[in-house]
């Protein structure tokens, strides 16, 4: 081509027709960068990008949490010596104490003080004083690995002793079955703020196509392929992606440092639902997918609107 | 235009027809052959369905009926990829330019190259020079709101012949541009025209057609009639 300028020059005597010795410039990007709107947008995307950031670490928390006091419930014991008369109360329990010791020989045991154990039976029985002579339960906990109740009941009964044993399982599994509830929701939550992701996303692209169609007739005119104009949108969609949801995973997580730090909901709460490492590389990763469901939906978008005109022509 | 037989077709018209919606037809029974290499004018009175009949040519239209083959196929035939390959053989100039706004005067003539996926050091010389040819050369970095209309059509131009098509349409290319540069585009068209480009260009200037030994194409009342410039 250059050659054939340089012919042309010496037709028609154009002198200047050297190239100028300058750099390439940098190319421009083919859509504009800055919208009308495109704040509004930004500040949807965040939103959505935080609120799905919460139900992540909503889910996960509740999962943790869950999975702490089941495990801490799984390796205690609930001992309750049955007695005939007060008086065997000490005995009884000390007999119980040293059958369990040999039996669990790493567990921690404890016994209740009988008037701690009154204590305990006071509310189900009324304001009324308990007589001194009521049979008042021993209690003793167990805390330790590998704790059976069958065993226990087994080497407790052989020593003479009438007992109801606990193992917090209906507890355990109660707690299970709620937070399975709990993770659902929040993932059913993340999922939805995902959809509603890509919805604003092909609503967004739309709206660029109709805005920008002078820019793609020019392109289509030029002999650009679908897949050339997707790219530009693919492009700036997770531009628009990667800031919305940088922006939301911020904010969720500023939130959650702020929520944790500010406590409130007990040590034991607070430290399985706080965001920690692991939960901030989650919040990272989901801020990833979030900014890739913008591009595939303004890719997808794209290439099925252009189908669409053309056959529309 | 009669096919002499000597050349491939660039493009060939058989029974075209064109009507809008359900409104009567603007073109009709439109029977033309564009040889490879040939220069051609279009003209006809305004409405007369000039601008109508080129986005036919390039392919910015399908016809109502009738048969449009385009460099030897059959143009309802094409895959969206071919039809967008046949695009990058054509270099289009049009009435209201279609520069785009926020691109400088290097990037929109250099849009072309990009879609066809050069690297900008294989094109930026020629570029250049092309733009310094045009009397561009001042106005790189300029932006469209900025340049006059004669500066628009000139970028305009410059942008459908950077990638060297084989075939050029152009519709009142002169239209914005003084005599002097008007008669330099056409002798660059020729030139074209002479390295092997099919030129056809719409245009109401009499003294323009009256320049060059080519074939005219007159349209009238949805009809077209071919012959040689007097």
């Amino acid at each position: 081509m250059g050659s054939a300028y340089r012919e042309w020059a010496d037709i028609y005597g154009q002198s200047h027709m050297s190239a100028r010795s300058v750099h390439p410039p940098q190319e421009a990007a083919l859509l504009p960068h800055k919208l009308r709107n495109v704040r509004a947008l930004w500040v949807v995307l965040s939103i959505m990008a935080l609120l799905a950031c919460c139900a992540l670490l909503f889910a996960r928390g509740s999962l943790r949490l869950s999975e702490d006091w089941q495990s801490q419930l799984s390796d205690t014991l609930t001992v309750q010596v049955l007695l005939e008369d007060i008086q065997d109360w000490e005995p009884q329990t000390s007999l119980a104490r040293e059958t369990l010791g040999e039996v669990f020989p790493g567990a921690d045991i404890d016994v209740l003080p009988q008037a701690q154990a009154r204590e305990l039976l006071q509310p189900w029985l009324g304001n009324t004083s308990l007589p001194d002579s009521l049979a008042v339960p021993g209690l003793i906990t167990l805390t330790g690995p590998d704790l059976n109740q069958a065993t226990a009941q087994k080497a407790l009964e052989a020593a003479g002793l009438r007992v109801n044993i606990d193992d917090n399982t209906r507890y355990a599994d109660e707690l299970g079955r709620t937070a399975r509830r709990f993770v659902s929701i929040g993932y059913v939550t993340l999922l939805l703020m995902l959809i509603a992701g890509l919805s604003v996303n092909i609503f967004a692209t739309r709206a660029g196509l109709i805005a920008q169609k002078d820019i793609i007739r020019v392109l289509v005119q030029v002999g650009a392929s679908d897949k050339f104009i997707a790219r530009l949108f693919i492009r700036q969609a997770l531009r628009r992606g990667l800031i919305g949801a940088a922006m939301g995973v911020c904010i969720a997580f500023l939130l959650w440092l702020g929520l944790s730090l500010l406590g409130g909901w007990g040590e034991l709460v607070w430290t399985t639902l706080s965001a920690g490492l692991v939960d901030t590389l989650w919040l990272v990763g989901l801020g990833c997918v979030f900014a890739l469901i913008c591009a595939a939906a303004a890719g997808v978008t794209t290439i099925r609107q252009l189908a669409f005109e053309r056959r529309r022509l | 235009m009669p096919n002499t037989g000597l050349h491939t077709d660039i493009i060939s018209f058989r029974n075209v027809g064109l009507r809008y919606g359900r409104g009567p037809e603007i073109l009709s029974d439109i029977n033309l052959t564009l040889p490879q290499g040939s220069f051609s004018f279009l003209t006809g009175p305004s409405g007369a369905g000039k601008s109508t009949l080129l986005k036919l040519c390039y392919l910015s239209l399908i016809p109502s009926r009738g048969l449009i083959r385009m460099f030897g196929k059959d143009s309802a035939l094409l895959t969206n990829a071919e039809r967008q390959a046949i695009k990058r053989r054509i270099g289009v100039v049009l009435q209201d330019f279609h520069l785009i706004e926020h691109l400088s005067v290097y990037e929109n003539v250099a849009l072309p190259l990009r879609v066809a996926g050069q690297s900008r050091a294989t094109y930026h010389t020629d570029l250049v020079e092309l733009l310094d040819w045009v009397g561009l050369g001042h106005r790189l970095d300029a932006y469209p709101p900025t340049l006059s209309g004669g500066e628009k059509q000139r970028c305009a131009i410059a942008r459908a012949v950077i990638a060297k098509p084989d075939l050029l349409i152009a519709d009142e290319p002169t239209g914005n541009v003084d005599p002097e540069i008007g008669r330099r585009l056409l002798r660059l068209f020729s030139e074209m025209n002479r390295m092997g480009t099919t030129i056809l260009i719409a245009t109401h200037d009499t003294h323009l057609i009256d320049e060059l030994d080519a074939w005219v194409l007159r349209i009238e009342n949805g009809q077209i009639f071919t012959g040689k410039a007097i």
